[in-house]
C-alpha cells in the first residue's frame, strides 16, 4: 500500500460514499402521502336544487378504503350546456350565513338576525375537504338557468397530497324556485297546478250545518305575499263565501308557540306575527315545528261539547315551508262549510 | 471461546517458527500476579515464556504461579480482559505481576460466523456485555439486565410475569404483522436469534403466529442463571450476523456461559435474598366518599330529578346504605397484589487448564409474583469441558439442564385479566373471605395453576487440525424442551362445574454443522482466512391438550364421568410444526498488517417454508475496516490510541410462515359410500413462491479511542430494509379459497448508534470511575403493501384504536380522533353556516350535538358531523430513541454501579387513565372509582380544560368523550428510568483468608428504583408492543436485593 494520500482524502472518499448511498437509499424510499384511491368515487352525478332555497347535497362522495384523508374537492370548468361560461354561479354574491346556533329560544327577531350575518360566496360551491355541494338561497330563475332548461355542466377536482383526480360532467339542472312548501306550483314549469293546498291534518272538525266529518281535504290554504319587503306573517280563518271567521274561536289554540314570531297581533279576522325568514329559520326541531323540524308546524285547536256530553278536542295542523322573505298572508277556507264551534 | 485465542494464537506461532533450540540453564521463579485495580490474584493467568511461545504454568486461585524457565528468557502473563505484561527471569525468585484491565475496545474479542476474532478485525458492528455488567441483579430473564446497556437494542421491560420475556427489537421493528385475539390487536413478537455456547435457541418459537395462550410460557431465556453467563454478544448488523443466516434476520444474540481456568479448582457460591415490592397501585374512592360521589353526580347530572332517583333506588348498592352488604370499604387491589421474599442461589465449581478444564454451575432461584398465585422457580445444573490433549485436537462438550415451575394463576403469560377486573370492583362491595362478592378474586385465588418446563441441551464440538492452518471442526447439539400445564378451576368458581385443563408439548431440535478452515499469515503481513461449512437444523413441536369439565370434586380431578364426557376434548393442537433448515454458506476474510480487512460472505439457505419456486435464498455479505491509526502518518499522534472506518453490506432471512402456506392442506372429510373422503382445506391456498423474510443491511460505522483511553467513542449508521413480510390476504369471494399468504410487504428502518465510555478521572486516582452512554435514533418506513396498495387498516374491534399502514410514514400509526382541547363554552361549538345546525354526531334521528364540556375533536372533512371520515393518522408507537447511562465506581473495597435506561419520543395511548374517566359514566354500575383531583377537567361554563367533563354520565352514552381513539389519551411515553443501583463491598483477603476464603463480597441492590417520565398512566414502560396500556398487563416489581458473593 502506498501512503501518497492523505488521510482527509481518504476520509472524504468514504464519507462521500456514505452520503452518496444516503441519497440513493432515500431516493428509492416512498414518499409520505397521502394516497388517493381509485375507490374514491362520487355516487351522484346529477343535482337538481330548488332555487331560492339553501341546499346542502350530503352523502355524494364515497372516499371508500384505498384514500388519506383529507381530500380537497374543487369545481372546475363550471359551464352552460353549450360550453359558454356561466359567471352567475362562479362570481360572489351576498348570502346569508348562520354566525350562532338557532336554538328556537330566541326571544326577538333582531337576537335572531343577530345570530346571521352577510358574506359573500359563489351561489353554487363545493365543501373543500367534504365534497359536499352547496346551493344558496340568493340564487332566482331569473338569472340562473333553471327547469325546463337543461342547466350547467361541471367538473371536479379531487386532490390530495398523493395526486390529484377529476370526475367530469356532472350535471347542475336546478328546479326553479318555489317560494313555499307544500306548493301548489309544478316543480318544472313553475305554473300553479291547483289554486291552493290543503292542511297536513285535521282532528276533530265536523261541519255547521250538517255535522259532518271536515278533512284536510276540505280545507284550501292559500298563500298571499303581499309585498316583498316586510318580515311578518299572518294566518286566516275564511268560510266557503270568503266571509272571515274569528281566529279567536280556535280558543285553545298555543298563540305563543304557533309560529317562532313576534308581537303578535290579533283581530277577530287574522292573527300576525312579525317572523325571520325563511320559516322555520333551520331545520331544527323546535316546538314550532314538526318533530323532524323540517317544517314549522302551526295548530290551531279549539274545544267543544259534543254529543253525550263528550268532550271534542278540534284541530287544523298545517306544517309548511316559506322560503321568501315578505309580508305573507296564510288563509284557510272551508270549502264545503265552516267547522261547528258550539256546544251539541 | 477465549482458548480459542490462545490455542489459534499458539498454533500460529508454533507454524512459523522453525528453529531448533538449543538446551539452556532452567531457574524458577515464583510470584504472584495482581489485578492492578483490585489488588486481588488472578487465577488461571497463563504464563508463557521462550521462542515460540509456549506456556509454562497458570496460576493458582490466589493468582501464585511457580514456573521453571530458561535463564533470562521473558516471561508472558496473559488473562483475557487484561493487557498481556512482559517480565525478565532475572533470577530474583519472587515476583509481582500487576494486570492492568484491558481497556482497549479493539482489542476486545468478538465472535462472528463461529470464530472468535479481535475486534480490530472485525468488519460487522456488534456490542459485548461481560458477566460485570450484568451481576448483583437478580432477575428470572437475562435480557432484563440488557436494556439501556447496547445502543440499537431496545429492550422494553412490559411484561414483569417472573420468567415472561418483554419485548426486544434490535434495530427497529422486525415484524409489523398485527394479530387479532378476542377484538385486541398485538404485534407479532419476534426476537433475535439467542446462540448459546454455539447452540441457536428459538425464543419467539411458542408465540411466533400471534398470541400464545397454552403451555407454561416461560422464555428459554429465563433458563439461564445470570450467574453463569461469562458475556453476551450482541450482533447487530448483517455482516455480524451473515454466518447465522438461516435465523439471523432479526439479529443474533451470543450468550457464552462461563468455562473453567484454573489449575485449583474454584468454587463460587453468590447468594441473593430480595424483596419484591409493588408498585404504586391508583387510588380509589371508597366507602360512603365512593357512594356519595355516585349519587351527587346522579342528581346532578341525569336528564331529570325523577330518573336521577329511579337510578338510585333501582341499584341496592347506592341506596341500601344500611345493608352490610353494601356498607363497606373494600381496598380490593390489596387482595392481588403482594409483597413477595425471594431468594436465589448459584454454586459454580470450575477448574483446569488448556488441556482439560471443566465448569459445573448449579443454581436455584425462587421468585413469587406480586401478582396473587403466581410465581417461578429454576433449578438449573450446567455443565461444560473441554479436553485440548494436543494442539492440534480440541473436544468441547456441554449439558445445560433446567427445570422451572411457574403458575399464571387465572392469567395468561401477557395478561392478568382477573387482577385487573376484580381489582376495578367498587369498595362498597365486601371483602372477600369464605364468601365473595366477586368472582374474579376468588378465580385468581384458587385457579390451581401450576405449570413445567424442562429443558436439556447437549452440545459437542470437535476440531482436529490436521495440517498447518487447516482445521475441519463439527458441532451437533441436541435441544429437548418440554412444557406443562395443568390447570384446574374449582367448582365454586366455575358454574358448580371443576374444570380441569392440561397441556403438554415438547420441542426437539437438532442442529449439526461442520467446518473446514484455513488460515494463512504471508510475511506477517498478508494474513488470510477462509472458511466453508454446513449448517443443518431440525425443529419439531408438538402440543395435546385436554380439558375435562365437570370434574367428580375439586380433589380428585380425575377422569370425567356420565354426562360431561362427550364435552371433554382432547387432542394435538394444530400448531404442531416440523421445520428443517439447510445452509451452505462460505466466508473469507483477508487483511493487511490489521490495517486494511476486507470480509466476504456468502450463504445458501434453505427452509422447508421455502417454496418450491423460490429455491434457496442467496444471502451475500461484504465487509471493510480501516484501521487509520496504523497508518504511518498517524503513528506519531500520541493521543489517538485507535481509530477505524467500517462499512458492511449483507442478507440474512428468518423463514416465517408455515408449510401449509406453501403446499396447502388436506382434510379429512365426511363419509361417501360409506368410504372416508379427504377434501382440500380451503382456507389457505398454496402460495409455492413463499419466500422467507429478508433483511438488508448497509451499516457504516466509526470507532476511536483517545487520550490513552479516557474516552472510546463507537458509532454506527445503518439503513435496514426488510422485505418479504408474511401476511394473509383476503381473495375476493368469486375463488374457492378464502386466503392466500404472500410476502408482498417491506419496510426500512434508519438509525444513528452511539456508544460513548469515558473514565473522568485521572489514572493515579483513587476512585476508579468508569461512565457510558448510549443512545440510538431511528426512523422506520413503510414501503410496500400486499397488491401495489398505498395504505391499509387494520381495525381494532374493541377499542376501536385502529391501525394504518400507509407508504412512506412510520410503519403502523394510530388513527385516531384529534383532540383539540374542550369547548368551554356552547358558544364555542362550530355552526354550518348555511344549514344553521351545530357540530354534531350522529345520523338519522339519532343526532347529538355538542356542547359546553365536550371534547372538540377536529372536523377533518368540514361538513359539520364528526364520522369515521374525521380520523387522522398520527402518532408511532415505536420508540425513536432509547438508550442508557451506565456507571461504575470503585473506591478501596467499596463499589457503587447504577444503570439507567432510557426511552424517547414514542406515543402511548393511555387507555388506562381513558377507563377512569369512562367509569365515571356508569354511576349505576360497581366498578372502582379513581380520585380526579389530578386532572384538569371541565366543570362550568368557561372553564378551559384538558379533559372533558366527566360526571355528565349522559353525554357518555351519547358522545363518548373518553373514547379510547382519540388523541387525548394519546401521550408521550418518555421515561427515563433507574433500573438498578448496586453498593458492593469487598472485604480484605487477608481477612477473609484467615477462614479459608479467598473472596468475599456482600452487596446492596435495588431495582426498578424510579421511572421519571411526564407520562399519566401507571408506567410508561408498562405497554404493549403496539403502545397501548392496557390495564390487564401485569405490573414490574420493584425489588430490593442483599447478596453476597464467597468465592473458596
Amino acid at each position: 500500500m502506498n501512503h501518497k494520500y492523505s488521510l482527509a482524502s481518504l476520509y472524504m472518499l468514504f464519507m462521500g460514499l456514505a452520503v452518496m448511498m444516503t441519497a440513493a437509499c432515500k431516493k428509492n424510499l416512498p414518499d409520505d402521502r397521502l394516497p388517493l384511491g381509485a375507490d374514491a368515487v362520487f355516487t351522484t352525478f346529477t343535482y337538481s336544487p330548488v332555487l331560492g332555497r339553501n341546499t346542502l347535497f350530503t352523502n355524494n362522495f364515497n372516499s371508500g378504503q384505498g384514500s388519506g384523508l383529507p381530500l380537497s374537492f374543487k369545481i372546475i370548468n363550471l359551464r352552460k350546456r353549450d360550453g359558454s361560461a356561466a359567471p352567475e354561479l362562479t362570481e360572489n354574491f351576498p348570502v346569508s350565513v348562520w354566525r350562532k346556533p338557532y336554538m328556537g329560544d330566541e326571544k326577538s327577531l333582531e337576537e335572531i338576525e343577530a345570530k346571521r350575518a352577510i358574506e359573500n360566496h359563489p351561489l353554487f360551491e363545493i365543501r373543500e375537504h367534504s365534497g359536499q355541494f352547496l346551493m344558496w338561497a340568493n340564487s332566482s330563475s331569473s338569472f340562473i338557468k333553471s327547469r325546463p332548461d337543461s342547466g350547467y355542466v361541471f367538473d371536479v377536482e379531487v386532490s390530495n397530497s398523493g395526486g390529484r383526480r377529476y370526475f367530469r360532467d356532472f350535471k347542475l339542472i336546478p328546479y326553479r324556485e318555489r317560494a313555499y312548501e307544500p306548493s301548489n306550483l309544478d316543480p318544472i314549469t313553475g305554473q300553479a297546478q291547483s289554486v291552493a293546498v290543503h292542511p297536513s291534518f285535521t282532528q276533530g272538525l265536523s261541519g255547521e250545518r250538517t255535522s259532518s266529518f271536515i278533512g284536510p281535504g276540505d280545507i284550501d290554504v292559500y298563500f298571499k305575499k303581499i309585498n316583498t319587503s316586510g318580515k311578518s306573517l299572518s294566518f286566516k280563518f275564511v268560510d266557503s263565501l270568503y266571509k272571515p271567521i274569528d281566529p279567536n274561536k280556535f280558543s285553545k289554540t298555543k298563540w305563543e308557540s304557533l309560529v317562532h314570531g313576534f308581537n303578535m297581533v290579533k283581530t277577530n279576522e287574522s292573527v300576525k306575527y312579525d317572523v325571520p325568514y325563511p320559516i322555520p329559520a333551520i331545520a331544527f326541531p323546535t316546538i314550532y315545528t314538526n318533530p323532524g323540524g323540517t317544517q314549522a308546524r302551526a295548530v290551531f285547536r279549539y274545544e267543544r261539547q259534543g254529543f253525550g256530553n263528550q268532550l271534542i278536542q278540534a284541530a287544523i295542523g298545517f306544517d309548511f315551508n316559506i322560503y321568501e322573505k315578505g309580508d305573507w298572508e296564510v288563509t284557510f277556507r272551508f270549502t264545503r262549510e265552516s267547522p261547528k264551534f258550539t256546544n251539541d | 471461546m477465549r482458548y480459542l485465542i490462545i490455542v489459534f494464537s499458539l498454533l500460529l506461532l508454533c507454524g512459523f517458527n522453525k528453529e531448533v533450540f538449543a538446551q539452556q540453564k532452567k531457574v524458577v521463579i515464583q510470584g504472584t500476579v495482581l489485578d492492578k485495580a483490585d489488588k486481588v490474584g488472578i487465577p488461571g493467568v497463563n504464563v508463557q515464556a521462550g521462542s515460540p511461545l509456549t506456556s509454562v504454568g497458570v496460576t493458582n486461585e490466589k493468582g501464585e504461579f511457580s514456573v521453571s524457565v530458561a535463564e533470562n528468557s521473558e516471561l508472558f502473563f496473559k488473562y483475557i480482559g487484561y493487557t498481556t505484561a512482559r517480565r525478565k527471569a532475572d533470577g530474583k525468585s519472587k515476583i509481582t505481576v500487576y494486570l492492568a484491565e484491558e481497556q482497549n475496545a479493539l482489542k476486545e474479542t468478538v465472535i462472528i460466523g463461529y470464530q472468535t476474532k479481535t475486534k480490530e478485525t472485525s468488519t460487522g458492528s456488534s456490542v459485548v456485555i461481560t458477566a460485570k455488567m450484568i451481576q448483583d441483579v437478580p432477575v428470572a430473564n437475562l435480557m432484563e439486565l440488557i436494556q439501556g446497556k447496547v445502543p440499537g437494542l431496545n429492550v422494553q421491560n412490559n411484561n414483569g410475569s417472573p420468567g415472561m420475556r418483554g419485548s426486544i427489537n434490535l434495530r427497529g421493528l422486525s415484524s409489523i404483522n398485527i394479530s387479532e385475539s378476542g377484538g385486541s390487536a398485538f404485534l407479532t413478537p419476534t426476537s433475535p436469534l439467542f446462540v448459546v455456547d454455539g447452540v441457536p435457541i428459538e425464543d419467539a418459537n411458542n408465540f411466533d403466529y400471534g398470541f400464545q395462550q397454552g403451555g407454561p410460557g416461560i422464555s428459554p431465556l429465563s433458563l439461564i442463571p445470570a450467574e453463569d453467563v461469562e458475556r453476551i454478544e450482541i450482533l447487530k448488523d448483517a455482516q455480524a450476523t451473515s454466518l447465522y443466516g438461516s435465523r439471523g434476520a432479526y439479529g443474533v444474540i451470543l450468550v457464552t456461559t462461563k468455562r473453567g481456568n484454573s489449575k485449583v479448582p474454584i468454587i463460587k457460591y453468590t447468594s441473593n435474598y430480595f424483596m419484591n415490592a409493588i408498585p404504586k397501585l391508583r387510588d380509589v374512592i371508597g366507602g360512603m366518599d365512593e357512594r356519595r360521589m355516585r349519587i351527587n353526580q346522579i342528581m346532578g347530572n341525569d336528564t331529570s330529578y325523577y330518573h336521577g332517583i329511579d337510578m338510585i333506588n333501582r341499584n341496592p348498592f347506592l341506596s341500601d346504605s344500611l345493608n352490610a352488604y353494601y356498607n363497606n370499604s373494600t381496598n380490593w387491589q390489596s387482595y392481588f397484589y403482594r409483597r413477595t421474599y425471594n431468594h436465589s442461589q448459584n454454586v459454580d465449581i470450575s477448574g483446569g487448564d488448556n488441556t482439560f478444564n471443566y465448569k459445573v454451575n448449579t443454581g436455584y432461584y425462587d421468585e413469587k409474583g406480586i401478582v396473587e398465585n403466581t410465581g417461578l422457580s429454576r433449578f438449573s445444573l450446567n455443565m461444560n469441558m473441554q479436553y485440548q490433549p494436543s494442539p492440534k485436537f480440541r473436544l468441547f462438550a456441554s449439558i445445560a439442564n433446567a427445570l422451572a415451575k411457574n403458575s399464571k394463576g387465572s392469567g395468561n403469560s401477557l395478561l392478568q385479566g382477573d387482577a385487573a377486573k376484580g381489582g376495578a370492583q367498587t369498595s362498597l362491595l365486601p371483602a372477600p373471605s369464605q364468601y365473595t362478592a366477586v368472582n374474579s378474586v376468588l378465580s385468581a385465588m384458587q385457579t390451581q395453576n401450576d405449570n413445567k418446563t424442562v429443558k436439556i441441551a447437549a452440545n459437542v464440538d470437535l476440531r482436529y487440525e490436521f495440517l498447518k492452518g487447516l482445521a475441519a471442526s463439527t458441532n451437533f447439539s441436541y435441544t429437548y424442551n418440554s412444557g406443562t400445564e395443568d390447570n384446574f378451576i374449582p367448582a365454586a368458581i366455575n358454574n358448580n362445574a371443576g374444570e380441569l385443563y392440561l397441556y403438554n408439548d415438547k420441542q426437539i431440535a437438532l442442529y449439526s454443522r461442520s467446518t473446514l478452515a484455513y488460515v494463512l499469515s504471508l510475511g506477517e503481513k498478508h494474513n488470510f482466512s477462509a472458511n466453508v461449512f454446513n449448517e443443518l437444523t431440525t425443529t419439531t413441536f408438538k402440543a395435546d391438550a385436554m380439558l375435562n369439565r365437570n370434574t367428580v370434586n375439586d380433589y380428585i380431578h380425575g377422569p370425567t364421568m356420565g354426562y360431561a364426557y362427550p364435552f371433554s376434548p382432547g387432542g394435538t393442537l394444530d400448531n404442531f410444526s416440523d421445520r428443517r433448515s439447510l445452509a451452505f454458506a462460505g466466508a473469507f476474510s483477508y487483511n493487511y498488517m490489521q490495517k486494511y480487512v476486507l470480509d466476504l460472505t456468502y450463504r445458501l439457505d434453505g427452509t422447508s417454508t421455502n417454496g418450491p419456486d423460490a429455491g434457496y435464498s442467496k444471502n451475500p455479505s461484504v465487509g471493510l475496516r480501516w484501521n487509520f491509526n496504523k497508518e504511518d502518518f498517524l503513528s506519531t499522534i500520541s493521543w489517538l490510541d485507535f481509530g477505524s472506518l467500517r462499512g458492511s453490506y449483507g442478507r440474512n432471512i428468518v423463514p416465517t410462515g408455515t408449510i401449509y402456506d406453501v403446499y396447502g392442506r388436506y382434510l379429512s372429510g365426511a363419509r361417501y359410500n360409506n368410504n372416508p373422503t379427504v377434501n382440500l382445506d380451503l382456507r389457505t391456498v398454496p402460495n409455492t413462491a413463499l419466500s422467507p423474510k429478508t433483511t438488508t443491511q448497509l451499516n457504516f460505522g466509526f470507532d476511536f479511542g483517545v487520550l490513552q483511553n479516557k474516552v472510546n467513542v463507537t458509532f454506527d449508521t445503518y439503513w435496514k430494509y426488510v422485505d418479504n413480510e408474511l401476511k394473509a390476504k383476503d381473495l375476493p369471494n368469486i375463488n374457492s379459497f378464502e386466503k392466500i399468504s404472500t410476502n408482498e410487504i417491506s419496510f426500512m428502518t434508519r438509525g444513528y448508534e452511539i456508544a460513548v465510555s469515558f473514565k473522568p478521572l485521572p489514572e493515579k486516582s483513587k476512585l476508579n470511575w468508569t461512565l457510558m452512554v448510549n443512545g440510538d435514533y431511528r426512523k422506520e418506513v413503510l414501503t410496500r403493501l400486499p397488491d401495489g396498495a398505498r395504505q391499509l387498516m387494520f381495525k381494532d374491534v374493541n377499542t376501536g384504536q385502529n391501525i394504518l399502514y400507509r407508504l412512506g410514514r412510520n410503519t403502523l400509526s394510530n388513527v385516531l380522533l384529534n383532540t383539540n382541547g374542550i369547548f368551554s363554552t356552547n358558544e364555542d361549538v362550530p355552526v354550518d353556516p348555511m344549514t344553521g345546525l351545530r357540530y354534531r354526531t350522529g345520523t338519522g334521528g339519532d343526532v347529538t350535538y355538542f356542547q359546553a364540556g365536550d371534547p372538540r375533536w377536529t372536523d377533518l372533512n368540514g361538513d359539520y358531523i364528526l364520522d369515521e371520515r374525521d380520523y387522522v393518522s398520527v402518532g408511532n408507537a415505536q420508540p425513536a430513541i432509547t438508550g442508557g447511562i451506565n456507571s461504575s465506581m470503585i473506591y478501596k473495597q467499596f463499589s457503587l454501579n447504577f444503570n439507567l435506561s432510557f426511552t424517547m419520543k414514542r406515543d402511548i395511548l393511555n387507555n388506562a387513565v381513558a377507563e377512569r374517566f369512562q367509569n365515571f359514566g356508569r354511576p349505576n354500575v360497581p366498578g372502582s372509582l379513581v380520585p380526579l383531583d389530578r386532572y384538569k377537567f371541565w366543570e362550568t361554563s368557561g372553564d378551559v380544560a384538558q379533559y372533558p367533563n366527566p360526571y355528565d354520565f349522559t353525554r357518555q352514552r351519547v358522545i363518548k368523550p373518553f373514547r379510547f381513539d382519540q388523541t387525548l389519551f394519546q401521550e408521550d411515553g418518555s421515561y427515563l428510568k433507574i433500573n438498578d443501583v448496586t453498593l458492593g463491598y469487598t472485604f480484605d483477603r487477608q481477612l477473609t483468608k484467615r477462614i479459608g476464603i479467598t473472596g468475599l463480597r456482600i452487596y446492596l441492590t435495588g431495582r426498578n428504583l424510579y421511572t421519571f417520565t411526564n407520562y399519566t398512566g401507571p408506567n410508561p414502560e408498562s405497554v404493549d408492543a403496539l403502545g397501548r396500556d392496557k390495564s390487564e398487563g401485569y405490573p414490574n416489581s420493584r425489588s430490593y436485593t442483599f447478596g453476597l458473593n464467597v468465592q473458596f
